[in-house]
């Protein structure tokens, strides 16, 4: 039956040729935006297509690092004002002129883009006020003094304020509002299936090498292999670490590979006394929760092969981790290495916190977050058994259900990530590690709910240091102090990859974006 | 039988409420949108921000029973996600995959019933045998396998045809569909073989037993007495019977085939409701959930209607009780 129907087909189709690609490249891309009012959230997928399409104050490179987009300059004049050049001679698509009145449009618009489920309300929050002191020149006062204004408000995309006023996030469908500066027009978006951008040939920058660029949205791994190979599309991003070696080995393609910002982490949670899952060797309740004690995380840390889990379960896509952020990141703190596996240590430090004969423990991870996520757990369970805890059990959940069961404590050692999305390590060591303050809005990823008040200060005074060489540096100093203390058990940092035609070279990294303008032939 | 279609209608309404209620609470249950929507450093102000706009800070009961109150008008909110209508989102989608199972079923009942018709009135012999066999691969190869197997071939080694999306598409009756260009037309071949693998081998077992259980019935024999042509017996007589238990499970399986052509969608990227709804549970976009399981209720019970009404058109027994 099976055969009859390929015979069939064979024959009906005999003779016929793809039909040829009318764009010049075509992307297969494993995530969608959500829109393309570049405002209307903040998510990864839906900042990466507006940076194909929208220009931005500050530009960031592939590694997150700052430098001038259409801002030119900028200047305190003192902590709490800011005096911004802008680029002259940019044009929007539709040939208006840019200016200071859709700088100050789009910064107001930000925090306002109606059912936002992502807002850049944080990005504008430190803005008091804003005034235009000729078309290319904007002065900004902030709140308080805001080392990082430039950072964050350069991350608000700049929509056209004559095309953009008084539209829904909706009408960005059509190009006449998808307005930007950036290197590629909008040309049309079929959600699920496709986005076509065509170059902007008034773009203020390098022109991008690909006029007509269609990128298509497939966003199951096997298909989307399945389409690189097949020549559908050009280039896919996401290839998963399994097909690496598919990819490579086969003829006419070859793999990009990047570290990415993610690090992925054992959580070990100091909430309450009792910490869930956790128990004595002999099954009854301890009567401390072990994982207070700083010498019981570096104990767990010292039982864990990182390069053991990188090598056999991720296919080498990983790089061990001791801190939080990768070196091409701004805090990076050169000697503050990933613990080497040393289970005498560990048990010795185990014995010395009291607890010779160890303790019981569950390990809890999602299945369908990141590669691998799974079989880490397991993986974890078998390190953390032979360096001598007893494993009570090994869950996993999908990321919907995890995540809300994780945020709530509800697991007592458990695997999470971190992606970074700034030049330093700064947001993110206040985000993942600073004492929970709800009011204060610090610490909302710390979900082991550790709490050490010196690191608090440090932290808190290095992102008000307006001087950045010595903010990095306080950075710096504040990541041997709190690791020093084990807070969370780094694990490692992603490997990520990109499957390209022959003759194409792609520029990605940190930001994990796959953008057209960073796509040429390959010498 | 208007006392019929009156108390099918009370029932229908009472299966989408319980839906919506089960559904509602299910999405709840699973976890909380917002982790899954907020970016990865999304501050607590912003988070605060985001629950109201949504109305996600409000107690359960009161955001269903906002929920019921609009949906009575025919508004089931706006998608999380996307912060569009949650039905329009759905219907944007539903066309493609309506034209993939609707091909889908063409080819079951074009390719299934006449190998159905000839394994049934020649058994026992080679064809019976090699179709019959056949179609056990048909049903028993798993239908994601199956997928990747035809992409592999016709895609990656053979090169024919493409793995991926719709294609081009054009507009016919004001409905954009793929059948309306060649390149369209080639995208929709794969993924349709694919959803219809599993329905061929289904028509062909349901036809040749058919056949083969009317065969030896007394009205066919009174029918070769009376000299009708052999073609005739079996085209009309025989065909007219087995149909009807034909027709039933057609009719639930075009549901199914609606609702599960996601496996097939996913593998080729085929932009239906199917990879919608799998991409909206992930992420717990709730209104978009509830639409579409309202949606696929809706279609499930006006299918199982028209399957009893087609009944009555084949079978004048059927007709005379209602």
């Amino acid at each position: 039956m099976t055969s009859f129907k390929s015979a069939a087909l064979a024959a009906l189709l005999c003779g016929v040729a793809m039909p040829a690609l009318a764009q010049d490249l075509t992307i297969g891309r494993s995530s969608e935006q959500s829109s393309i009012d570049p405002q209307f959230s903040r998510t990864g997928n839906n900042q990466m297509t507006s940076t194909m399409i929208f220009g931005r104050l500050v530009e960031f490179d592939a590694n997150l690092q700052v430098s001038p987009g259409l801002a030119e300059s900028w200047q305190n004049i003192d902590p709490t004002t800011w005096e911004i050049k802008l680029r002259s001679g940019v044009t929007f698509h539709d040939g208006s002129a840019f200016t200071a009145d859709d700088v100050i449009f789009s910064l107001e618009r930000a925090d306002e883009v109606p059912n936002s489920p992502a807002p850049y309300t944080d990005q504008v929050s430190a803005v008091a006020g804003m005034e235009k002191v000729d078309d290319l020149t904007i002065r900004i006062t902030t709140n308080a003094p805001a080392p990082t204004l430039m950072e964050d408000i350069g991350r608000v995309f700049i929509v056209s304020k004559a095309a953009t006023e008084g539209r829904s996030s909706e009408d960005f469908m059509t190009p006449e509002v998808a307005v930007g500066t950036g290197p590629y027009k909008f040309v049309s978006w079929t959600p699920g299936e496709t986005l076509e951008l065509q170059a902007h040939d008034g773009f203020y920058g390098t022109a991008p090498e690909f006029k007509d660029v269609e990128v298509r949205f497939i966003s199951n791994d096997a298909a989307r292999v399945a389409a690189l190979l097949s020549g559908a599309v050009d280039v896919i991003d996401a290839v998963p670490p399994t097909d690496v070696a598919t990819v490579e080995n086969s003829d006419g393609f070859s793999v990009f590979s990047t570290q990415s910002g993610r690090i992925i982490y054992l959580g070990l949670s100091m909430r309450a006394d009792t910490a869930p899952g956790v128990a004595g060797a002999d099954g009854q309740p301890l009567a401390d929760n072990p994982f207070k004690d700083p010498r019981v995380r570096k104990a767990v840390s010292l039982m864990i092969d990182r390069q053991l889990i990188v090598d056999r379960i991720l296919g080498g896509s990983g790089v061990p981790a001791g801190q939080l952020v990768p070196e091409v990141l701004g805090g990076h703190a050169d000697d503050v290495i990933p613990d080497q596996p040393d289970l005498e240590q560990a048990k010795a430090l185990l014995t010395e916190a009291g607890y010779p004969e160890g303790f019981s423990l569950t390990i809890s991870s999602s299945n369908d977050r990141f590669p691998g996520d799974a079989d880490l757990a397991q993986a974890l369970g078998q390190m953390l058994t032979r360096g001598g805890l007893k494993v009570s059990g090994v869950q996993v959940f999908p990321y919907n259900v995890y995540s809300k069961a994780a945020t709530a404590g509800e697991y007592g050692a458990f695997v999470f990530s971190l992606g970074s999305s700034t030049p330093t390590s700064g947001p993110s060591l206040q985000a993942l590690l600073h004492s929970y303050d709800k009011e204060a809005g610090v610490g909302a990823f710390n979900r082991v709910r550790y709490s050490n008040a010196e690191f608090d200060s440090a932290i808190d005074t290095a992102l008000q240091e307006f001087d950045e060489a010595k903010r990095i540096e306080m950075l710096q100093d504040a990541t041997r102090l709190v690791f020093e203390d084990t807070p969370i058990v780094p694990l490692y940092w992603q490997v990520i990859h990109w499957g390209l035609k022959d003759g194409l070279a792609i520029t990605a990294g940190l930001s994990e974006d796959t953008l057209p303008q960073e796509i040429r032939s390959a010498e | 039988m208007t006392v019929f279609i009156f108390r099918r209608l009370i029932q229908a309404v009472i299966v989408l409420l319980a839906t919506s209620v089960i559904v509602f609470l299910g999405v709840f249950a699973i976890g909380d949108p917002l982790e899954i929507l907020l970016p990865g450093d999304a501050t607590a102000a912003e988070r605060a921000q985001v629950a109201a706009s949504l109305n996600l800070d409000a107690p359960l009961p009161m955001q269903y029973l906002t929920f019921l109150g609009s949906a009575l008008t025919g508004d089931f909110g706006n998608s999380f996600v996307f912060n569009r209508p949650a039905l329009s989102v759905i219907f944007e989608r539903l066309p493609a995959t309506l034209e993939l199972t609707t091909t889908a079923l063409v080819l079951s009942l074009v390719i299934g019933l006449p190998l159905g018709l000839w394994a049934g009135t020649k058994p026992q012999t080679l064809v019976d045998e090699s179709v019959m066999t056949g179609s056990i691969l048909g049903f028993s190869l798993p239908n994601f396998w199956q997928g990747m197997m035809l992409v592999m071939i016709f895609s990656v080694w053979l090169g024919w045809l493409p793995s991926t999306g719709r294609g081009e598409t054009g507009t016919i009756l004001g409905i954009r569909t793929s059948f309306a260009t060649w390149d369209g037309f080639t995208h929709l071949i794969l993924p349709a073989t694919n959803l219809a693998l599993a329905q061929i081998a289904l028509v062909i077992r349901m036809t040749r037993t058919g056949v083969q259980e009317t065969m030896p019935l007394d009205f066919v024999k009174f029918a070769r007495a009376r000299g009708l042509s052999e073609g005739r017996i079996l085209f009309v007589h025989v065909f007219k019977t087995i149909l009807i238990p034909i027709v039933t499970v057609i009719g639930v399986e075009f549901g199914s085939l609606i609702a599960f052509a996601v496996v097939t969608e996913t593998i080729f990227a085929w932009p239906g409701v199917g990879k919608l709804i799998i991409d909206s549970i992930n992420a717990l976009d709730r209104p978009v959930v509830v639409a579409y399981i309202l949606v696929i209720v809706a279609m499930f019970i006006a299918i199982n209607f028209l399957v009893d009404l087609l009944y009555s058109l084949l079978d004048p027994r059927i007709r005379g009780r209602a």
